[in-house]
């Protein structure tokens, strides 16, 4: 894919406030940073730090306190709306719907954007994540790190842009953690789709090609080629 | 917790976590179902005391005598001595029901004759003008004069001081007739009424036998006993009513609760339905509450005592509104009661003083029995919380109600209701059966719809084949919910469209099968008049059927009163005489249902065959015998066969029919049943017929219909306000079962927005999985009213079933979108998930 063809979500002097009990709580203030389609990011902190949040701004899902979130296409600025369309997300308890198998628990947002052979495109990516085997099995008949991997599917079944992934190694032992690690950065690489990671891994964020660390309220870059961080704030 | 006050401790924290959970949203509609059951219950009880309260108050100061007697002929001579040994005082009154004629109108009317001795207890009360001041007389009118009730006297356009021609006698009209005091013995006579002296009575020329006599006794104690005895022995087919004995109308009310209960076991399935969805809402939060209790080392019981505790705070605190409520609702009631008394004062049993008199003992009484029911209905939480451990909370799951105890309770609770109220089998069998049966249906359309639908709709992709294919793996709890809205839909369906069409369809029918005039009583000799009078004027006299009048006094021996205790519609019929009818062979309009029909060769006259309906309600058997009393002499019949009306020959059908034989050995007056079609402006002839016959019982079409209206308008009322309850348990079961899936809902809702799809879509699904949920219930909802009203016509009148299509596809439309604007509405918290909720998780 050209470089110019790639999107962009790009953060500029953003923050995240919100009250509680009276207080006015301060997650982050003046981030500016952007996600390039293609590329892999973990985002590391203390629980409380405004990773979710952080998470959520960069998906379009929710406003910041101020500053700007753009997404970026070919140079052009497109509405976040057309955002929303073209992300995928996992989660740490994998939230896979309990009454559909993993086959239909796939084929899910292909259905439900109306596309044909839903079903068969949805069996590939069962296939390419090695449950080809497990195609009728519903959530409860799965392991932890298999209904991962359906998870997986799911978020790339409909070829998204970026995928958020938040703790998506956090409930799964450390063979199963290893495993869907790799499967992640393959499938995402192999689909030119940005991965954005919320964890507490140290092991998994230093797959990631940029680590956004936030700590008392900053949060760093951390450039591992260079080893030095730089302050993105 | 202190081992030394468990129980303190207990009510502590279950008040504690009562306080908590109170405005919880789930809490909220338990409360709403658990209230609007002990509502409906309560007042029901409480009005039915009420009006049973009155009919024995009533029965003490409305029957004008210590004792009654009444019967179609005379006493004679030695039984009339034999009594007045027996008694105080016996004053006779005789009445019959005619038509009286002035001026080119006519009004039926029953005539009362009575002589100086008369009243014997109370007051007779009368008055001078239309409105006047209200008088008491010491006795009857004098001989030459007659009063008539104000509805007579304007029926008829008489004034005081104008003269009545009864025959060719003329009386002079010259008080108003306001009450009388022992009116109670025709409490369900709805006949306008006219008091004469006896002497002017046998102007009419009426044979003795149309007339019914009425002893009046003063008597103690003691007396009545020896009476009651007496009339045992000697007069069986008498009817009798004491100041100590149950009022003529007492089993009449305690059948109206029975069937009003037998229908609320409806309103118990509904609310059995809501508890059993609240149940899987709460079950995750209280099982969690009771792992967490257990790893803190407290035991299963008292995790167990507090739950309870916690629910029976629920139903205290629900009490005081419940019992106001109710109290209101019984108030209300009454007073409609006592409205109907003076808009129809037969139907409702003339309830003009009943009186509010709440019975807090009963009350208390209600309230524990149907506590039970909650009980038991809420038993299956328990059991789940008794069966959890630990465990779940290292595991996070959640261990699922069993389906099986489920259904278990609710059929205890179900069939407790149904023994309570049930005091007729085929009634019973017909209630649930219809509701079993609209049950099945709605089921069977559930999974056949959700199945096909998701079969056909699997190779396709949108949001229509995806609500369904999720329907579909929601099967039992999108069942339950279209069952709960299928079933309300159903019973106001059938309230309003099968009333509506009832009406219609048997005037019409009336109309063409049974002409517009029917013949209810004529003599041989009236007989031969009526049919020299139509040949005469050209009306066609469309059916002609003979028939004696019998009263039932013994089944099997043993004495009616004694063989059958439990009130029916057949039993109430039978406790006067009824119609009995001879026939060569099965008359056209009835068709044989078991046993034999006699052959014209057989020589055994005492057989009879029996209306199906009756046998059922009686509990009646094939060689069963019947003991009837005919004309003052005593009868016993073997039942032979079992006969069924059909359509097609006409309405005029016997319970009881005997072969023409017996006709040679019973010596008693014989009577006709007759229909005639007359034209519009035939209907002026009438005059002369009754002019000439005023003892002749004939009723036009025009009435018969004004008189099925009224009761049917006062039927719709009462089940309206049943229905309005309906209503309000299907809004309920709604709230419920949104509320039941109402997380899963959310994370479906969230997890279709983390695919990056809008809200709207969400929205979208929402709207689709409430139409199809509408669909289904509204679609089994009109068939069930359609198979219902097929069956009752073709069961009951024999009729085809013809309903109104655009009144259907309107009602269609009409629940359609009420479920689907209700459901969206409620759904509401379903459709405020987001990503951020799963992140959170």
């Amino acid at each position: 894919m050209p470089l110019s063809a790639l999107s962009t979500i790009a953060l500029t002097h953003v923050s995240q406030t919100f009250r509680h009990l009276e207080h006015q709580v301060q997650l982050f203030q003046k981030l500016s940073l952007s996600i390039e389609q293609g590329q892999s990011y973990a985002i590391t902190g203390p629980s409380g730090s405004g990773k979710s949040s952080l998470l959520m701004l960069m998906a379009g899902l929710e406003q910041p306190t101020t500053g700007q979130v753009a997404y970026l296409q070919q140079g052009r600025s497109l509405p976040l709306t057309q955002l929303r369309q073209d992300i995928g997300f996992i989660f740490q308890q994998f939230h896979l719907l309990p009454e559909l198998t993993a086959l239909h628990n796939v084929a899910l947002p292909l259905k439900l954007r109306g596309e044909q052979g839903a079903e068969a495109k949805a069996k590939a990516w069962l296939e390419k994540v090695g449950l080809g085997h497990r195609l009728n099995h519903k959530p409860q008949q799965l392991s932890g790190g298999e209904q991962q991997r359906v998870a997986i599917a799911r978020a790339l079944v409909f070829q998204p842009k970026f995928i958020f992934a938040d703790e998506p190694t956090g409930n799964l032992d450390s063979k199963s953690a290893v495993d869907v690690a790799d499967l992640l950065f393959a499938c995402c690489q192999q689909n030119g789709a940005a991965l954005v990671m919320v964890t507490h891994s140290p092991q998994l964020a230093a797959r990631a090609q940029q680590v956004f660390a936030f700590n008392n309220g900053n949060c760093a870059l951390l450039e591992k080629a260079q080893l030095e961080v730089q302050s993105v704030c | 917790m202190s081992a030394n006050h468990p129980i303190r401790n207990s009510l502590q924290l279950a008040w504690h976590f009562y306080q908590q959970q109170k405005h919880h949203s789930s809490q909220r509609v338990l409360r709403w179902v658990q209230g609007i059951l002990l509502v409906f219950i309560v007042t029901l009880s409480q009005t039915s005391a009420s009006i049973q309260a009155y009919l024995s108050h009533n029965l003490a100061n409305l029957l004008g005598a210590d004792l009654v007697l009444s019967q179609p002929l005379a006493l004679s001579a030695s039984q009339q001595a034999e009594l007045a040994a027996m008694s105080q005082q016996i004053v006779l009154s005789q009445s019959l029901t005619t038509t009286l004629t002035h001026n080119g109108q006519w009004q039926r009317a029953t005539l009362k004759a009575v002589a100086e001795d008369y009243p014997l207890q109370g007051e007779l009360r009368t008055a001078t003008s239309q409105g006047g001041q209200d008088s008491v007389s010491t006795q009857g009118p004098a001989v030459g004069e007659i009063w008539l009730d104000s509805r007579l006297l304007a029926a008829l356009g008489l004034r005081i001081g104008e003269s009545l021609s009864i025959g060719s006698h003329r009386l002079q009209v010259s008080r108003i007739l306001l009450h009388e005091p022992d009116r109670l013995m025709e409490g369900h006579n709805v006949e306008m009424r006219a008091l004469l002296h006896r002497q002017d009575l046998q102007q009419f020329r009426a044979t003795d036998d149309i007339i019914q006599h009425r002893y009046l006794f003063a008597a103690n104690t003691s007396q009545i006993a020896t009476i009651l005895q007496w009339q045992k022995a000697h007069l069986p087919a008498a009817q009798v009513h004491h100041k100590h004995g149950a009022h003529p109308l007492a089993l009449f009310w305690q059948r109206t609760e029975n069937f009003i209960g037998l229908a609320s076991i409806l309103l118990f399935f509904m609310a059995a339905i809501a508890m059993q969805q609240l149940t899987r809402a709460q079950l995750q939060q209280q099982q969690f509450f009771s792992a967490v209790c257990l790893s803190l080392g407290a035991a299963k019981k008292t995790v167990l005592r507090i739950s309870m505790l916690q629910w029976l705070f629920g139903l205290l605190w629900l009490l005081p509104q419940v019992l106001a409520i109710s109290a209101l609702c019984h108030w209300l009631l009454l007073q409609w009661l006592q409205a109907q008394a003076f808009v129809q004062p037969g139907v409702a049993g003339s309830f003009a003083n009943l009186a509010w008199q709440p019975d807090i003992v009963l009350a208390v009484k209600t309230i524990v029995a149907s506590a039970s029911i909650f009980f038991v209905l809420n038993f299956p939480l328990w059991l789940a919380l008794w069966q959890c451990s630990v465990r779940q909370l290292i595991q996070q799951q959640q261990r699922s109600i069993s389906n099986a105890v489920l259904f278990g309770c609710a059929t205890l609770v179900l069939a407790g209701v149904a023994a309570h109220y049930s005091d007729n089998g085929l009634l019973t069998t017909m209630l649930l059966g219809s509701m079993l049966a609209s049950i099945a249906l709605l089921l069977v359309l559930s999974w056949l719809a959700l199945s096909l639908g998701e079969k056909l709709s699997q190779p396709f992709s949108g949001l229509l084949p995806f609500a369904l294919y999720m329907m579909k793996q929601r099967l039992i709890s999108k069942t339950t919910q279209i069952l709960g809205i299928g079933l309300a839909a159903f019973l106001l369906l059938f309230t309003l469209m099968l009333l509506k069409d009832l009406g219609d369809n048997m005037a019409a029918h009336q109309r063409t099968h049974d002409g517009n005039v029917l013949v209810s009583q004529a003599s041989s000799a009236q007989m031969a008049d009526i049919q020299l009078w139509a040949a005469q004027h050209a009306i066609t006299l469309r059916q002609h059927k003979p028939f004696m009048y019998a009263q039932l006094t013994h089944i099997n021996g043993g004495q009616l009163a004694d063989v059958m205790q439990k009130p029916s519609d057949s039993l109430a019929t039978l406790s006067r005489p009824v119609r009995l009818h001879w026939s060569e062979a099965l008359p056209g309009n009835n068709r044989l249902v078991s046993g034999q029909w006699w052959h014209s060769a057989d020589t055994n006259w005492q057989q009879l065959s029996v209306e199906q309906e009756v046998m059922t309600d009686l509990g009646l058997q094939l060689g069963d015998r019947l003991g009837l009393v005919i004309a003052e002499q005593y009868v016993e019949f073997s039942i032979a066969a079992t006969h069924a009306y059909q359509s097609g020959a006409g309405a005029i059908t016997f319970w009881l029919q005997m072969p023409p034989g017996a006709l040679l050995h019973i010596e008693a007056p014989q009577y006709n049943m007759a229909s005639l079609e007359l034209q519009p402006e035939q209907f002026s002839l009438l005059s002369q017929l009754w002019q000439q016959h005023p003892s002749l019982r004939m009723v036009s079409l025009q009435e018969l219909t004004q008189r099925f209206d009224s009761s049917l308008a006062m039927v719709t009322q009462l089940i309206s306000g049943f229905a309005g309850l309906i209503i309000l348990l299907a809004g309920v079961v709604m709230v419920s079962s949104v509320h039941a899936v109402e997380t899963k809902e959310q994370k479906k809702n969230s997890i279709i927005l983390s695919f990056g799809l809008s809200k709207r879509t969400c929205l979208q699904l929402n709207i689709i999985e409430w139409l199809v949920t509408g669909t289904i219930a509204a679609c089994g909802a009109i068939v069930a009213t359609w198979l219902a009203g097929f069956l009752i016509y073709q069961s009951q009148f024999s009729l085809p079933y013809h309903p109104d299509i655009g009144w259907l596809l309107g009602t269609l439309t009409v629940i359609l979108s009420l479920v689907t604007g209700l459901g969206v509405v409620l759904s509401k918290n379903s459709l405020s998930g987001s990503v951020r909720q799963l992140l959170a998780e």
